[in-house]
């Protein structure tokens, strides 16, 4: 019996051998690029002494990660990042989802790629003519809110870019704009992919649209939604440093509600040009990141197991 | 869940985890530089690829910065300058530009991956970290040997201003040393509102020019910043920075006493003035987020005045940038400090293997004509002509104009000793002479050679910093209430750790000042 078994294995095993060999090209790539600068990270632990090279300069512990801790801004980037980032993942993805369901619902096809077209448009710009933008929208002197649109209901103009408490939205409003596009061509991929035998059932069953989509679509969508969710948990130690750094015009004024991760750090080293503490400041996102992925997975398996990632 | 769906699934992980690894390369703060992208810049030198001469030849790699990096013209300029060089020093070059947005990051990665550089342009901001981190050779010895020409050029002033801790790792190039502070306008509305630039002395006279021009002219503020993200003090400096303003020396003396720049009343009073003139209609609306530059904001006719660092030639350099004729009128006196000398160096990196032939070519850069005018201007007959009779000045060749020459390099300040090069016709032939006046005049800072290393405060730098960036543009361009603003920006300054900075800076300079007692 146990040799059957194992002459199985081995037949299957040799069976997958091109299999392997297919493997073996990205692997290398993976191996070469992800993993073999991993041990740069030790430039975040180190007193980087170019004459003494990376692996002989000193080991001076955690001294590179202080700056990002020990300042009275700590806890505001941190919270500015934290909070963004999760606005970010609930709406966008709620908002994609949304936007597939509805493309998909468009049967002219014409129709349906011009929409998908106009969508996902933002997303090409690239940031720096987006910031433009915003700016001729909300330029204190010329911009078209000021100038048009808050007249004509009678609000007094409004200095944007020295009022914080504008700025959650709009950042929040510019991140969806340029990003749904994108977010929704996965979901919408996702829900071609569901067997149109599911919603003929559900039809001569007399089941509303509205009934068809929470039962049908979305569940069969869920391991897509959960990947995408965790995929986005594990940067959200990271910002997107154009939508922070150039949307705002980098206004000192703004920072209590634009400062974030990657922002501070950019200003603090513009000077000084330290990659220890650049590395520092990189390696402890990673490590938040890699720790909330591994959270939230073991939250997912613990309520269902088909999805979870691993 | 149906099989394709999983199949489906794991193909669009591999994809998002695919992009997710190339969007962790771009963001500026990736963890591990990785050394192909850094060597795929520029293919491996081969050393013998020319006939050379008898003897050791020696090939260096000259790196600097420049905005655009695509010069069809480089190889034929870098072929002139080889068959001088190889006939005087038996050395041949390989000029390297790297797009100056990217000049930090480009070189730092240089560094790391120990590619080869001979020799390269240091800039100020960045010299006592780069010292720090042991980028650079000290060159005193090299100097001795080899650098005559750059000796003699810089003088005895200069020479030693760079000197950290007892050795010099860099040399100033030849150029405008020293800086006035003061003021630069439009010539056309200067002479509309009969405005006596000689009687502009003070802040206050130059308020009252700006206020004439803002009651005669409508539709925009007469006062526009010195250039995009910089406040009106970037122009106008009354202290010495000692590199950064994290701690300066007022009235470039204090008797060596550092101290915190925004606590000081004099900035207190300036930012009030700029306030005034703020609400008084003088300044930009949006001067604090401003995105034009100066010069275009002065051709659309948006601008009357700015703040700006002057030298000789000054109102020529910028009335041609800003296509409009302006007046320059300064309100301090000439000075010297270490950042008005160390703006633009060279230094040979610890990486080059040719450090004596490196030292060779750079005083051929102080001290050979030829090589400065073909850096400067191109190759003769080609890229300019001589004016007959007129020793030192060229024209462009028949046909060609500053918008069609092939070879544009506004880069002379950089290149050696600018004061070899040629000028173009139609501007000041004298320059050079008043420029060696000018520096020659200026008085120096007390604190002038002194290097501030940041390296032992860099925590609280990183987040002074970033308290300085969200409150200085604001306060310095007037579009807060200095009397609200300004004692927040104090404390929170201060729970950043300022005076650390400041005590730092101060013992540094209190051993400076030990180890160069003053003549």
């Amino acid at each position: 019996m146990a040799t059957i078994a194992h002459r199985k294995k081995r037949r299957s095993l040799r069976r997958f051998v091109p299999l392997y060999l297919m493997l073996v090209p990205g692997l290398a790539y993976l191996v070469l690029n992800n993993y073999l600068p991993l041990f740069g990270l030790s430039i975040a632990f180190k007193n980087i002494d170019y004459s003494k090279g990376i692996w002989g300069s000193d080991w001076i512990g955690f001294d590179n990660f202080e700056y990002l801790f020990k300042t009275s801004d700590a806890l505001l980037i941190t919270r500015n990042t934290l909070l963004y980032n999760a606005v970010f993942i609930v709406l966008g993805l709620g908002l994609a989802i949304a936007v597939a369901i509805l493309l998909n619902e468009i049967k002219n096809r014409f129709a349906s790629r011009l929409y998908q077209s106009v969508i996902i448009l933002p997303f090409l710009i690239s940031i720096i003519l987006v910031s433009y933008l915003v700016y001729a929208m909300l330029s204190t002197d010329t911009g078209f809110f000021n100038k048009t649109l808050l007249p004509a209901l009678g609000i007094e103009p409004i200095a944007w870019y020295t009022e914080p408490k504008y700025w959650p939205y709009i950042l929040t409003f510019v991140h969806l704009w340029k990003g749904v596009g994108y977010n929704c061509i996965v979901f919408l991929a996702a829900i071609i992919g569901i067997d149109g035998e599911y919603y003929e059932a559900a039809r001569l069953d007399g089941a509303s649209k509205w009934l068809q989509i929470r039962k049908i679509t979305i569940p069969m969508i869920t391991p897509v939604i959960i990947m995408l969710m965790l995929l986005a948990i594990g940067r959200i130690f990271y910002a997107d440093f154009g939508l922070f750094y150039q949307v705002p015009l980098n206004s000192g004024a703004l920072f209590e509600t634009t400062n974030v991760i990657d922002t501070y750090v950019f200003r603090g080293l513009m000077q000084l040009g330290d990659i220890g503490m650049s590395s520092a400041a990189g390696f402890y996102q990673s490590v938040v990141g890699f720790v909330l992925v591994l959270i939230s997975n073991s939250i997912v398996r613990k309520i269902n197991k088909e999805n979870a990632l691993f | 869940m149906s099989k394709k769906n999983t199949a489906a699934a794991s193909l669009l992980l591999a994809t998002a985890v695919a992009l997710s690894a190339c969007g962790g390369n771009n963001d500026g703060n990736n963890a591990a530089p990785s050394g192909s992208s850094a060597a795929s810049g520029n293919p491996a030198p081969s050393g013998s690829g020319s006939a050379a001469p008898s003897g050791k030849m020696e090939e260096i790699t000259v790196t600097f910065p420049m905005i655009s990096t695509v010069i069809p013209q480089m190889p034929a300029i870098e072929a002139a300058i080889n068959k001088i060089s190889q006939a005087k020093i038996n050395t041949t070059v390989k000029l390297k530009a790297i797009s100056s947005g990217e000049w930090v990051q480009q070189t730092n990665l240089m560094f790391t991956s120990n590619e080869t550089m001979d020799l390269m342009y240091v800039s100020g901001g960045l010299y006592s970290s780069m010292v720090a981190k042991n980028q650079l050779v000290a060159l005193d010895d090299l100097l001795g040997q080899y650098g005559d020409g750059i000796k003699s050029s810089v003088g005895d002033d200069y020479i030693n201003v760079p000197k950290i801790k007892g050795a010099v790792y860099a040399v100033p190039s030849v150029r405008d040393l020293a800086s006035s502070y003061g003021v630069i306008m439009r010539k056309d509305l200067v002479e509309k509102y009969n405005i006596d630039v000689n009687a502009i002395k003070t802040l206050d006279d130059f308020g009252a020019a700006l206020k004439a021009v803002k009651a005669g002219e409508q539709g925009f503020a007469p006062l526009v910043p010195p250039g995009v993200n910089m406040s009106f003090l970037d122009g106008f400096m009354t202290y010495d920075n000692l590199g950064d303003s994290l701690g300066v020396l007022p009235n470039y003396d204090n008797g060596l006493k550092v101290v915190d720049l925004y606590e000081t009343p004099e900035y207190k009073e300036l930012v009030t003035k700029f306030r005034q003139w703020y609400q008084d209609g003088y300044i930009l609306k949006d001067a604090s987020t401003n995105k034009t530059s100066t010069f275009e904001l002065l051709r659309s006719g948006k601008g009357f005045a700015y703040f700006a660092a002057l030298k000789p030639g000054m109102a020529e350099q910028e009335g041609k940038a800003a296509g409009t004729e302006v007046v320059a009128k300064e309100l301090t006196p000439v000075i010297a400090r270490t950042g008005t000398v160390t703006g633009a160096m060279w230094g040979i990196p610890v990486n080059s293997k040719h450090r004596e032939s490196a030292m060779k070519f750079l005083n051929l850069m102080y001290s050979d004509k030829d090589i400065v005018n073909l850096l400067d201007w191109g190759i003769e007959g080609e890229h300019y002509a001589k004016v007959d009779g007129k020793d030192g000045v060229i024209k462009y060749p028949d046909g060609v104009d500053a918008a069609s020459t092939t070879y544009n390099m506004p880069l002379g300040w950089m290149f050696g000793n600018q004061f070899l090069s040629y000028t173009m016709e139609g501007g000041d032939a004298d320059i050079w002479n008043k420029m060696d006046a000018f520096n020659k005049s200026a008085q120096h800072s007390k604190a002038m050679g002194f290097a501030f290393d940041a390296t032992p405060v860099k925590t609280e730098f990183a987040a002074v910093s970033n308290v300085v960036t969200q409150y200085k543009l604001p306060l310095e361009t007037g579009s807060v209430d200095p009397d609200k603003v300004l004692p927040e920006f104090i404390a929170k300054l201060k729970s950043a750790g300022i005076d650390k900075i400041v005590a730092e800076k101060q013992k540094q300079l209190d051993e400076w000042a030990k180890a160069n007692p003053a003549p």
